[in-house]
């Protein structure tokens, strides 16, 4: 395919050198389409996945041996154990254990491409979800006045030219993170990146010759500019077929929202449209009621979460090298199960970074024994790594953004070595 | 024939020196304004197609011969007033009962999601195991049977009825400047329904907190903002209290030796440890000068925002549940009684609460501004009324409304003659929009069309461009928050941006285009329009669709 291209391109050009003359036409239309593609193509490429909710980090990864953890949950606790059977968690380092919902992780950690950071959070103690999501996006945990988002002022970095989808967010409405001047877009269904109308598709065709008629013409260059880009970019997944998408390597992804925003953002990459930063969400972590231990709520979400970012990740092979996919939550919950069977909103939990750039097959971070002692406010899991510091990194290493004054104000730290 | 060219210099140099002095008149007496456009070289219709523009949600079919008939000026007087008879929207507004209930009946009408969980498994109605072992689904009818059983609603209901509200008011209000202002302030003042612990006190934030006050003075709209549940919560001053550091030792002792007289060493325990696990928080502080007043280039500092902050400790809600949030602290409250509490330098205004035990009594300084100790709520009202009339206040505001309503890049002359009217009339907004309509600025021609149409504005323009009759205002909202513009959900409290850049991304564009489409071919749920009112021959419907969709009609 590749050399293929690189013919076209080359042969194109040569052509081209020699005069207009007698060309065919195709061969200049190829040359055309291939230096569009050219523009877009090996671009590294960010997944961010906010786990809203506030993950407890304490049962995804656990620091089994933690007799102090054991006493403070009677009924959440597990252990690596063999004799616990279904409820076994999965032995990382004989210290750290993953729950065994996410037995899908374990390939991947194995073959040191997963990353787990433990001890992360912000360094603002707001135990409000609210805050804290807002905090987090910002990049900036002490100002609420931040009117940009993190991967935005990320975007704004990259140094190079943006196609309409270099930032794209598979959700309603756009997140906190996306807040700011680069362009970007939020849309919940590819399918709707299009002029449509329901019922009546022959008109909605007209009228999209048209508005692109109208746009081309326009005096104001915003519009004329945007419409342009527009139109473009209705062409590009038009191409690229959409509908029927099959997944590669028989990857099967969950039927739940973070499963279709990962299929989506899997076909806008082998699309090569240009995307470099992606967003989705997944929900549902605020687990005060019932949590479970190797059933229930918690292991229904870890499973989604895990199983939707194994099928991405099989999905999206012949790409991996030019894919991070990282997790974030706002904070974590309290080591202490609380009367319903639940956990309360914490400090500290733990995130997820895979690729092939990765220094996988490690939690990182700082875990003390939770023993009240060690506790941040004598309850919580304490903040032992800014989130920054590992955002800052995989910026860095992964998209080449080393500019942390402007990406995180504020934040003079040092990274971890979570990237090679 | 020749004219001199001196001549012709002397006799424009005549009509501007007469058109100046003609504004001169007007800034100092409104009631002579004539409005510059001839200078500018509009037509009336032009003119009068500009002004409504601005100060509407768009014209509806007749509207520009109905205010040339009037006149520029009185029309603008008129909706300066904002008092026009509304009665058919008010008919309308009607059924929305949620709306005129007060905070208290919110709370008791509307809980919180979870809280009501909470709730219905305290009262044995749905089993804690069942709670989150299944879906939702599960339980979902017995929470309603609850619900309606104990009086109470889904709050969702609450915020449907709060959006719908929006968009007939847009869309039929006669008093259409009061509706703009009302939505100018509530996003310079901006709160959100994605914080939770606010998204209840919204509805009456933006009823009685905003819109009475969007046409009168800075200073009072600052002051109920700042006292307003809404606004305490979602910038976290409700929880910022004094720290012991900030106090003295006979203070403390003072209001120790006071609470475990009136009430008892219990409630004694229960107050220091809220104190304890609280403490100060700048959230407000930072936000109310950076945002809301000064701007950020406003000269304060982060030692200013600190003190600020120490200022505002004790500006918290007064308890509004007997059962749920605050309900301990009532029974304490009640239990002491409103004159002893008034005695001891609490306030309790409505909702708000001045908590003088929260308060940090120290001494401070604030834009070089020394508030000496033991200043109580008064000292942070005399903050927040230094800030309001500050000098950087005038101009932070007066950039702000001509960003609104003259361009995304207003000129500073024009700012300057804003911001001087403000702080001659102390504040008074309707006298800086008069100023502002007043100015050549205003009408020239780098404004004319120079704004670009919020999804929201786009949306109501378009209905009422084809005289629309709207039965489902949510579908409307839909469309609106496709269009990216999901309104009373912006979580920052920086508001939506105001400029053409932040509206206008490839995937924005589109939804405007297939919204067009969709509103002309009738294809939106319970919104009717007559497409006949925008298109002139026997088009199809589709012209009228690709016309809303048009570049033209996403400007203004």
């Amino acid at each position: 395919m590749s050399s293929r291209r690189r013919f076209v391109k080359t042969g194109g050009l040569a052509l081209l050198g020699i005069g207009v003359g007698g060309i065919p036409t195709f061969l200049v239309r190829a040359a055309e389409t291939e230096k569009l593609s050219a523009l877009y193509k090996k671009k590294k490429i960010l997944v961010c996945i906010f786990q809203r909710g506030a993950m407890d980090g304490l049962m995804a990864v656990t620091p089994f041996n933690d007799a102090y953890l054991q006493a403070a949950r009677p009924t959440l606790f597990m252990t690596a154990a063999k004799a616990a059977g279904d409820a076994q968690l999965i032995d990382l380092d004989g210290h750290f254990g993953l729950h065994p919902s996410m037995k899908a992780f374990e390939q991947l950690f194995r073959e040191k491409r997963l990353a787990v950071v433990h001890g992360i959070g912000s360094p603002n103690n707001t135990r409000s979800h609210f805050d804290a999501q807002d905090y987090m996006e910002s990049g900036t945990p002490f100002n609420k006045g931040t009117s940009s988002g993190w991967l935005n002022r990320a975007t704004g970095l990259l140094g190079h030219d943006a196609t309409p989808f270099r930032a794209v967010s598979l959700t309603s409405s756009m997140p906190r993170s996306f807040y700011g001047t680069n362009p970007s877009v939020a849309i919940s269904n590819l399918q709707d990146f299009a002029i449509q109308l329901k019922g009546n598709p022959a008109a909605a065709e007209m009228a999209a010759k048209n508005f692109e008629d109208l746009y081309g013409h326009t005096s104001s260059s915003l519009l004329n500019k945007t419409g342009k880009e527009s139109f473009e970019a209705v062409k590009m997944l038009q191409s690229a077929a959409q509908s029927n998408y099959t997944p590669a390597n028989n990857a099967v992804y969950p039927n739940n929202p973070l499963g279709n925003a990962l299929k989506q953002i899997a076909q806008l990459i082998k699309m090569d449209v240009g995307l470099e930063v992606a967003f989705a969400e997944s929900g549902g972590w605020d687990t005060h009621f019932n949590q479970g231990a190797a059933t229930g709520i918690f292991a229904r979400n870890v499973t989604d979460l895990s199983d939707s970012i194994v099928a991405f990740w099989k999905d999206i092979e012949a790409y991996q090298d030019d894919v991070t996919v990282m997790t974030m939550t706002e904070f974590g919950r309290t080591v202490k199960q609380n009367g319903t069977g639940g956990t309360d909103h914490g400090r500290a939990s733990c995130n997820f970074i895979l690729g092939n750039d990765v220094n996988g097959g490690i939690v990182h971070g700082n875990v003390q024994p939770l023993a009240i002692d060690n506790l941040e406010d004598g309850r919580d899991l304490a903040v032992t790594t800014d989130f920054r510091s590992v955002f800052s990194e995989v910026a860095d290493k992964h998209l080449k953004i080393s500019n942390d004054g402007v990406l995180f104000p504020d934040w003079k730290g040092s990274k971890i070595g979570v990237m090679k | 024939m020749k004219i001199p060219v001196k001549l012709l210099c002397i006799v424009i140099t005549a009509i501007i020196a007469t058109s100046f002095i003609a504004f001169r008149d007007s800034n100092s007496e409104n009631a002579g304004t004539v409005f510059p456009w001839k200078q500018a070289g509009l037509t009336e219709r032009q003119a009068v197609a500009h002004l409504l523009s601005r100060f509407t949600y768009g014209a509806r079919p007749g509207d520009i011969d109905a205010v040339m008939k009037m006149g520029l000026e009185k029309w603008f007087r008129q909706q300066l007033d904002g008092n026009l008879s509304d009665d058919s929207l008010n008919q309308l507004l009607s059924d929305y009962d949620a709306l005129k209930l007060t905070n208290a009946e919110v709370v008791a009408t509307y809980p919180k999601g979870a809280q009501v969980l909470r709730m219905a498994v305290k009262d044995g109605v749905i089993n804690k195991d069942s709670v989150n072992k299944a879906d939702k689904k599960a339980y979902k009818g017995e929470l309603k049977e609850y619900l309606q059983q104990n009086g109470m609603k889904p709050q969702q209901e609450l915020f449907r009825q709060f959006i719908n509200q929006k968009i007939l008011r847009a869309a039929y209000s006669n008093n259409q400047l009061q509706e703009m202002m009302t939505d100018f302030w509530f996003n310079h003042f901006n709160v959100s329904i994605t914080k939770n612990d606010c998204a209840q006190f919204i509805p009456a934030y933006e009823r009685d907190v905003i819109r009475p006050n969007a046409l009168g003075k800075f200073e009072d709209l600052l002051v109920a903002t700042a006292k307003s549940p809404a606004m305490l919560l979602y910038l976290d001053n409700f929880s910022s209290s004094g720290t012991s550091d900030n106090d003295s030792k006979a203070d403390m002792q003072r209001r120790n030796k006071f609470i475990s007289q009136q009430l008892g060493d219990s409630a004694m325990q229960k107050m220091q440890k809220a104190r304890k696990t609280q403490g100060l928080n700048e959230n407000y502080a930072r936000e109310v000068m950076e945002l809301h007043t000064l701007g950020v280039d406003g000269g304060y500092t982060q030692q200013d925002v600190t003190n600020a902050a120490r200022v505002l400790t004790g500006w918290t809600i007064y308890p509004m549940d007997d059962k749920g949030f605050g309900g301990g602290i009532k029974k304490m409250l009640d239990k002491i009684g409103e004159d002893k509490l008034r005695a001891r330098g609490f306030v309790h205004e409505g909702d708000f609460l001045f908590a003088a035990n929260r308060h940090d009594e120290g001494e401070k300084t604030v834009l070089g501004r020394h508030f000496a100790a033991g200043g109580g709520y008064e000292e942070g009202m005399e903050l927040l009324t230094m800030l309001a009339h500050h000098p950087s206040t005038a101009h932070f505001i007066a950039g702000k409304i001509a960003v609104r309503f003259v361009s995304d890049n207003p000129p500073q002359s024009l700012i300057d003659k804003m911001a001087k009217t403000f702080a001659e009339k102390a504040g008074d907004i309707k006298q800086v929009l008069l100023t502002m309509v007043a100015s050549r600025e205003f009408w020239s021609a780098a404004a004319v069309h120079a704004k670009t149409k919020s999804p929201f504005e786009l949306a109501v323009s378009a209905v009422r461009s084809m005289n629309g009759d709207i039965r489902q205002p949510y579908q409307l909202f839909n469309w609106i928050s496709k269009m990216g513009q999901k309104i009373y959900y912006y979580q920052a409290p920086t508001g939506f941006p105001d400029n053409g850049q932040y509206w206008i991304n490839t995937g924005a564009l589109l939804e405007r285009m297939n919204f067009g489409l969709a509103l002309a071919a009738q294809r939106i749920p319970g919104i009717k329009v007559d497409t006949t009112a925008l298109i002139v021959d026997n088009n199809k419907p589709e012209a009228a669709g690709v016309k809303i969709g048009s570049p033209e009609f996403q400007r203004k």
